[in-house]
């Protein structure tokens, strides 16, 4: 027998996975067919849109929304959600953009592992004082918001000898932007990780049904802890990127990224109600959504209409991809 | 155990009704008390009344998002209805931009306006079963949106006599803006404690799967919630263009985080069910007075966030403690 719970009661035995329909299927592949679409429906706008300029610039701008959403994929894996990750990004760059000063090539490793040890700390203050996600993440969001001000004085932070970050703004063979590379390689790790070890087993089982991934054993609460953890530490991979790029750090520098983030995790088909998707969905989406961003000047859409598509997108993914035998009372 | 759901709220309402509504207004006095006691500026009259008239956009605000809350769902779109109903006010009344002059009827036009954007979180949640806090994230998104294309690029100040009276005539030494506020609260209250639609948002949270077997038709009341939260954030969104003298993208910026600081603190229960619009009028005041507190104090005001964020944490923390073996899962 389910216990009452305070978000999302758990299902009925009865009405657990049903084998995948046809429709789920599709939902499947739609983050494929979208970029697909795109793609071709860009190239038709623009013919200049395929060239190596066009996509090099694109894929730069993809990079620190794919590590982004990459991170927060676990949280939603498990059935939560990060709202902080743009907050502690803008956060990050701040901090690199303060540290890097003094401490050169080591100010990078050192911002990730402050990232990373904070979202760790959203994820104890979320298990251990079962407070649901996405009020720890909004408290967290303010209050990193709040930090990042007052560290930065409020404003941007120059850097000047970006020396020990430009790695990040060359190309490999020439052609891929390395900080696209690195986003891929983010993904490709996180992906393969969990893949040869239990986590892999260990999240879905967490997000599908956490009562009785509790009852069959699984570290659910460190697993959960570890999950922001890796989220904390891809934003804060992800300000690394944003300093090498803009050179300098701010306060509100990452915010807007929280929208697209959240919109390439739905995008990519991973249900937000937890166990079904991964981290290369949330690639695909956060292509779709670069692709978007970039694609609306080529066809003549003003960039207001953006913020207006991101809501709009939200909503249905979440609306496609929700496993709605899953959750009889959606609050 | 459906029985005990039922129960547990009723049995903790007879025993600890009392305890748990004094906490807020006997915090609030002690607050006060303490900076009345640390600061001379913080005791002055025109110091509270200046709390006062601050509190009042939030308090409207608060309002809506009580009645959401009272349900066990939650808001985020109040910063993006607030935004687009600010950005229509100040075009429909007398302004730079156009020669329209509507006067009461534009006001009337954004407050629907928020009706409209309320409602449709409401459906998003209703008909395509998607969980409130990303439906409003994404309706957020689009009012933001809305805003931003309504913007143009050019500030519409307003010239309208009536609006910009609002915040600065005073009654009784209050400003308009004040009044307003104390209205919609007992209007709020009215709504809560006498119609239908108050008593039902109560019963969602303390048992929507009672209430549904019980033959109540649910869905109507949610979206219908939505919509009158929705109207709150219209006039909220007025009344800051009344104080800016012009209409802006950001007029409600942070005011979604803080109205949810402020219910919570308040006693409103993020899982429903309990708490009401006086609870969160007490929150709302106890806000101000922290805010205002802190920076007489000398505290730099970027710190109002942060604050915020670990109240709504250590608040929800400390509501769920009593609750912690039957909440098993909490996502």
């Amino acid at each position: 027998m389910s216990t009452p719970v305070a978000m999302k009661p758990a299902a009925e035995p009865a009405t657990a996975k049903s084998t995948a329909r046809p429709a789920a299927r599709l939902t499947g592949f739609m983050p494929l067919i979208a970029l697909v679409v795109l793609v071709a429906a860009l190239t038709v706008a623009d013919p200049d849109f395929l060239t190596q300029r066009s996509l090099t610039a694109a894929s730069r701008t993809a990079a620190p929304l794919i590590v982004l959403a990459a991170g927060a994929t676990l949280v939603v894996l498990c059935g939560g959600i990060d709202l902080s990750i743009a907050a502690l990004a803008s956060l990050s760059t701040v901090l690199l953009a303060l540290w890097l000063p003094d401490l050169g090539g080591l100010a990078t490793p050192v911002v990730i592992l402050a990232a990373a040890t904070i979202g760790a700390v959203q994820g104890v203050a979320h298990v251990l004082l079962r407070i649901p996600s996405f009020i720890v993440t909004l408290g967290g969001m303010s209050v990193l918001s709040a930090v990042a001000l007052v560290v930065s004085g409020a404003g941007t932070v120059r850097v000047v000898d970006d020396t020990p970050v430009a790695w990040l703004d060359l190309y490999l063979g020439g052609y891929v932007p390395m900080s696209a590379a690195m986003a891929l390689l983010v993904v490709a790790l996180i992906a393969l990780v969990l893949k040869v070890t239990p986590l892999q087993s260990w999240v879905s089982a967490t997000g599908y049904s956490e009562s009785a991934a509790r009852l069959a054993g699984t570290p659910v609460d460190l697993v959960k802890i570890g999950a922001f953890c890796v989220s904390g530490a891809c934003a804060g991979f992800a300000a690394v990127m944003l300093v090498s790029r803009q050179f300098s750090g701010g306060p509100t520098m990452a915010d807007n990224l929280l929208l697209p983030a959240v919109a390439a995790i739905v995008v990519g088909g991973t249900a937000i109600t937890g166990g079904h998707g991964s981290v290369w969905r949330s690639l695909a989406g956060a292509l779709v959504v670069t692709l978007l961003r970039v694609g609306l000047p080529i066809v003549g859409v003003p960039s207001a209409y953006e913020q207006i598509l991101y809501g709009a997108i939200i909503v249905v993914a979440v609306a496609l991809t929700l496993d709605g035998s899953k959750v009889s009372i959606i609050k | 155990m459906t029985n005990e759901v039922v129960a547990a709220p009723r049995r903790s309402s007879r025993r600890g009704a009392s305890f748990r509504d004094a906490g807020p207004p006997v915090a609030l006095v002690v607050i006060f008390a303490v900076f009345a006691a640390l600061s001379p500026q913080f005791r002055s009259v025109e110091n509270v009344q200046n709390i006062v008239d601050a509190a009042a956009v939030l308090a409207v605000v608060t309002c809506g998002i009580t009645f959401v809350l009272m349900m066990g769902s939650i808001d985020l779109s109040a910063a993006g209805v607030m935004g687009a109903s600010a950005l229509t006010v100040s075009l429909l009344v007398a302004n730079n931009r156009n020669d329209n002059d509507f006067g009461l009827l534009g006001i009337l036009v954004a407050v629907l306006l928020g009706c409209a954007f309320g409602c449709l979180s409401g459906l998003a949640l209703v008909l395509l079963k998607v969980p409130s806090f990303m439906a409003t994230l994404g309706v957020s998104a689009v009012g933001l949106g809305v805003a931003t294309l309504m913007f143009a690029g050019v500030q519409p100040n307003i010239t309208d006599a009536m609006l910009e009276s609002w915040a600065v005539e005073r009654f009784l030494g209050f400003s308009y803006l004040t009044w307003i506020a104390v209205a919609c609260i007992v209007v709020g209250w009215l709504i809560q404690r006498y119609t239908r639609l108050g008593r039902y948002a109560f019963a969602i949270g303390g048992a929507e799967e009672v209430l549904t077997l019980s033959g109540v038709k649910v869905k109507p009341y949610k979206v219908a919630v939505f919509t009158l939260a929705g109207a709150f954030y219209g006039l909220g969104g007025v009344m800051v263009t009344s104080q800016l003298g012009a209409g802006l993208v950001q007029a409600g910026d942070g005011y979604d985080f803080s109205a949810i600081t402020a219910a919570v603190v308040g006693g409103t229960l993020l899982t429903g069910g309990r708490g009401g619009i006086l609870h969160s009028a007490v929150g709302v005041v106890l806000v101000m007075v922290l805010t205002n507190g802190l920076v007489q104090v000398g505290v730099s005001p970027y710190w109002q966030g942060g604050v915020e964020g670990l109240i709504v944490v250590a608040a929800v923390a400390a509501a769920v403690i009593p609750q912690r073996r039957r909440n098993q899962v909490v996502k």
